[in-house]
């Protein structure tokens, strides 16, 4: 049995952990609030923008567009974002799980220092790891929308893809490939968005009629697909955000349960020790006085 | 009543409302848009939405897109805002700031997406007086 004077070194180093781990879950609890909130606000907008641009992507013209053409994939381009930091619980694992799952020919992008380490440690081939704040803004994104956006178009990958952790609720991240370019495919993306997040935006299926389209199509299709890129990554790198700390609260918080109940343990073992000691002094007290 | 006009920006969605009649502003003019219209994708230029209901309301909205389908109007758009709650004195304050920081950043050459962000804020700001004027 460990002497009274161990445990109680232990029992404090556990109350300082435990110190630590509170400060962390109370951090990460207020940067996940605005995480959440700006996760969520997105949605709406980035859902219409995605159902405007399926609606012109059925038109014949679109065909000519080079995102939105169908393209044999070879080579896809996968951008990956892990966190900067660690002490997120499964996070980080559960994303590197469907990396691993990945056998085709692959490039990879990265972001956050975590995601950038697992790409290089397994040698997998990466191409560039960009930085990240926590307040995400649209200078950011636009780095790392024209870096892909141009290896696309160089044709060195054929596919822009990104894997991220996304955003359920405060318990649930799941991670999550998404193929947004080529474009052929967003009409199931929508489906699936609508599905998981559910909008209120309203509903206008079950019009029929033909879509006019002012000035032109051709005109519309200039500047959507690239917005759209854009705005797609933008929302799931908030979506990551909100993740990373929801899933960091939570570890937090459960490593500061678990604290509390090692030291409740350690409490315990604490006094039968200390009472342990008393007894055996008391019998060797009762034992003297019988010799004398 | 039988349209829905919807506003939505990055930030939220700013206006969802059943309405009779809503007058947009697209690249090629004002257009008016009634119950049973047939399905329109358009791009929309900053400027005034007029949506009437039981009330006329008016709305000012930076450059974007409208789809209109099954009688519901979707605009996506950087910002938009009621034109009632436009406070001239405020938006010219903010729109001297951003010109001022436009001007730095142009003298200085940095990034040009930061240089995009503040034309947009100065776009608006010139939109949101427009409108106001045009109404009072």
């Amino acid at each position: 049995m460990p002497s009274t004077k161990e445990i109680r070194g232990r029992i404090k180093s556990v109350k300082n952990t435990s110190q630590i781990t509170r400060a962390m879950q109370l951090v990460a609890a207020s940067k996940m609030k605005k995480a959440q909130d700006a996760a969520m606000s997105g949605r709406a907008y980035a859902l219409l923008l995605a159902e405007i641009l399926d609606s012109v992507a059925g038109q014949e013209i679109a065909q000519t567009h080079p995102l939105l053409q169908a393209r044999e994939v070879k080579r896809r381009g996968i951008l990956v974002i892990g966190t900067d930091k660690g002490l997120c619980g499964p996070l980080n694992g559960n994303l590197f799980k469907e990396v691993m799952a990945i056998k085709d020919d692959a490039v990879y992008v990265t972001i956050g220092k975590k995601a950038t380490q697992f790409i290089s440690r397994t040698k997998r081939p990466l191409m560039a790891d960009f930085p990240l704040s926590d307040k995400v803004s649209y200078a950011e994104v636009r780095a790392i929308v024209n870096y892909m956006l141009e290896l696309y178009e160089d044709g060195k990958i054929d596919s822009i893809e990104i894997l991220y952790s996304a955003f359920v609720n405060t318990l649930v991240q799941e991670p999550t490939v998404m193929r947004i370019v080529p474009m052929t495919g967003i009409h199931d993306l929508l489906e699936d968005i609508k599905k998981r997040y559910k909008i209120d935006l309203s509903d206008t299926a079950g019009d029929e009629r033909e879509m006019i389209f002012e000035p032109s199509a051709k005109e519309i299709l200039d500047e959507l697909p690239a917005l759209y890129v854009k705005q797609i990554i933008f929302q799931s790198l908030l979506g990551a955000k909100a993740s990373e700390h929801s899933a960091r609260m939570v570890a937090m918080k459960s490593a500061t349960d678990n604290a509390k109940n090692l030291v409740s343990d350690l409490t315990l073992e604490y006094n039968k020790a200390r009472q342990a000691a008393i007894t055996q002094e008391i019998l060797e007290i009762a034992a003297a006085t019988q010799f004398n | 009543m039988a349209l829905t006009l919807e506003i939505v920006t990055p930030e939220k969605i700013v206006y969802t409302k059943t309405v009779s009649e809503v007058v947009l502003p697209t690249k090629q003019g004002e257009i008016d848009i009634l119950p049973g219209h047939q399905p329109l994708l358009t791009v929309v230029e900053g400027g005034e939405v007029t949506a009437k209901g039981d009330s006329v309301e008016h709305l000012a909205i930076d450059k974007g897109f409208a789809r209109v389908q099954n009688d519901t109007i979707s605009i996506l758009t950087e910002a938009a805002i009621d034109i009632e709650n436009i406070d001239v004195a405020m938006v010219e304050a903010a729109q001297k700031r951003a010109e001022e920081a436009l001007q730095k950043a142009i003298d200085e050459n940095v990034d040009p997406a930061r240089i995009e962000e503040l034309e947009n804020v100065v776009r608006f700001a010139v939109i949101q007086k427009l409108a106001k004027k045009g109404k009072l």
